[in-house]
């Protein structure tokens, strides 16, 4: 790999092919999409179109990081590959040969093993889920005050369905784990450029990688893993933040520590252990986990107009994050109502759809929003609880309708 | 498949029920480029030398403003935590064309 890696050479020698630069508006202006981010800038592409994407935003071209456009969740509770969000921390292989591509299992296990995409498939069972895949930093770029790193709307997150087999039973194609093993790390081909920059590895504790419905998953709405999406092989742990479903899966490593040392578990993806104010340094933190509950209206959009005095129907999505849906409620200010929910027939951790009817529009909606409720208690708070990564936001998202 | 004959019968018969079988075909796919040059401005030959490859410049370009001191963090960090190659003593001139552009972007608004 190293002839592929980055030297100061190589970095000046890139800038040569850089063209003139033109207004950047003007590279722009030809499809662009407003994601309400306070402050700006809050202009994006929809340009370039990624193979196999359908419309998306374009937050980064390389290696290339794409949201999903809220109204694409208007169409089901299903988001389709070609409109299912991307985020790539590091480059990864543009072509890849499914007999060549190996997974070692090593570490903790009694003999390590390198399995063929075959050997995987031939593991155990094969297991579908349909889960929410959300990145940890979803809605990022909402956050007041604003924070740096990726700026989502909150459009980087859907749902599909998965399938695979167990981790547990690859781990069992390596002869079981030790006794003393902690934790399961991943890791895929994607690989920084800089000779000695952190490869980007997660690791889940041995009783998240044991459970029934943690994969190794090579299908995605019953289509191969689209590249874009980690092909051949990617980590699905349901009710998790995406940041554990590590892409292009090549190594399964299981390891004794309790706290994984690696860069991105113990310096990065961490939440303030209890609440922080903008400017706070030096604070306890944990790794980012568990996704909490999220609602959003799908049927109208910050601004629309509802006709006055005619009957309203409201219509969204919501999800439980780490357990099941328990109610969605629509709340203005000062007062809710009950949203009806469609039947969980696609499991606790799949989108669910809600509406409500309201019989009459009597004036303009100042900001109404849905607030769901997970089966553990877990409730979308009322305000936003700031923290400097702009991790987990799960805020009510309210709106603003006008009737005319 | 010999994994599968020490699962019970029932669970044997779910697996061939929901599992046809896979295989496994190759994948490729071409990559778009990054339409977006940079604008004009201070400290740009260093940024274009020194950072976009790593960071393709819509990205840059989409950063909510932050004070002069954070561009300088971020720009250490690249080089302590990521690796990069970059010249110390251009710093400032990256971090003045990230002060530049942002303020440019402020002023179009």
């Amino acid at each position: 790999m190293s002839e592929g890696k980055l030297t100061r050479r190589t970095l000046i020698a890139g800038a040569g092919v850089t063209a003139l630069a033109a207004p950047v508006l003007a590279q722009q202006a030809g499809r662009l999409i407003d994601l309400g981010l306070p402050g700006g800038p809050s202009l994006r592409p929809l340009e370039p179109v990624f193979p196999g994407k359908g419309e998306m935003i374009v937050h980064r071209v390389r290696p290339p990081v794409l949201e999903t456009p809220m109204s694409a969740f208007r169409e089901g509770v299903i988001t389709p590959n070609d409109r299912m969000f991307v985020r790539w921390n590091w480059p990864f292989p543009t072509e890849i040969k499914a007999n060549e591509h190996r997974v070692a299992v090593g570490g903790a296990v009694k003999r390590a093993a390198s399995l063929t995409l075959d050997e995987v498939a031939a593991a155990g069972e094969h297991v579908s889920v349909v889960a929410v895949n959300q990145c940890a930093g979803n809605g990022r770029g909402l956050s007041q005050p604003r924070v740096t790193g990726g700026q989502w709307g909150n459009g980087a997150m859907g749902c599909a369905k998965w399938t695979g087999v167990r981790v547990r039973d690859v781990l069992a194609k390596a002869g079981g784990t030790a006794p003393w093993a902690k934790r399961v790390r991943f890791a895929g081909l994607d690989v920084p450029l800089t000779d000695g920059a952190p490869q980007f590895i997660k690791s889940l504790p041995m009783d998240m990688a044991m459970r029934d419905d943690v994969l190794v998953a090579w299908a995605m709405n019953d289509e191969p893993l689209p590249i874009l999406h980690g092909f051949p092989l990617r980590i699905v742990v349901p009710g998790w933040f995406s940041t554990y479903w590590v892409k292009m899966l090549a190594t399964i490593e299981v390891i004794d520590d309790e706290e994984d040392p690696s860069h991105y578990m113990a310096d990065t993806y961490r939440f303030p252990a209890a609440p922080v104010q903008p400017g706070d340094k030096g604070f306890p933190t944990v790794p980012i986990t568990t996704m909490p509950p999220r609602s959003f209206i799908t049927s109208h959009a910050d601004g629309d107009t509802v006709a006055l005095g005619k009957p309203l129907v409201l219509e969204g999505i919501a999800f439980g994050g780490d357990a099941a849906l328990d109610r969605v409620d629509l709340v203005g200010m000062g007062w809710e109502i009950p949203c009806t929910l469609a039947p969980d027939d696609l499991g606790p951790y799949a989108f669910r759809r809600w509406w409500v009817e309201l019989p009459q529009v009597a004036g303009d909606f100042e900001q109404v929003g849905v607030r769901a409720r997970n089966v553990n208690g877990a409730v979308q708070p009322e305000t936003f609880v700031w923290n400097p990564s702009g991790y987990a936001r799960n805020v009510i998202e309210r709106i603003t309708l006008r009737a005319q | 498949m010999r994994a599968l004959a020490i699962l019970p019968a029932l669970a044997l018969l779910a697996a061939c029920d929901s599992a046809p079988g896979v295989s496994f075909a190759d994948a490729s796919i071409t990559l778009p480029d990054d339409p977006v040059d940079l604008p004009e401005g201070p400290g740009r030959e260093e940024v274009l030398a020194n950072c976009t490859a790593c960071h393709s410049p819509s990205t840059m370009l989409q950063q909510p403003k932050v004070p002069r001191e954070k561009w300088e963090g971020i720009a250490k960090k690249m080089i302590e935590t990521y690796k990069a190659p970059v010249d110390e003593t251009t710093i400032p001139r990256i971090v003045d064309y990230m002060v530049f552009v942002q303020e440019q972007g402020e002023a179009a608004q």
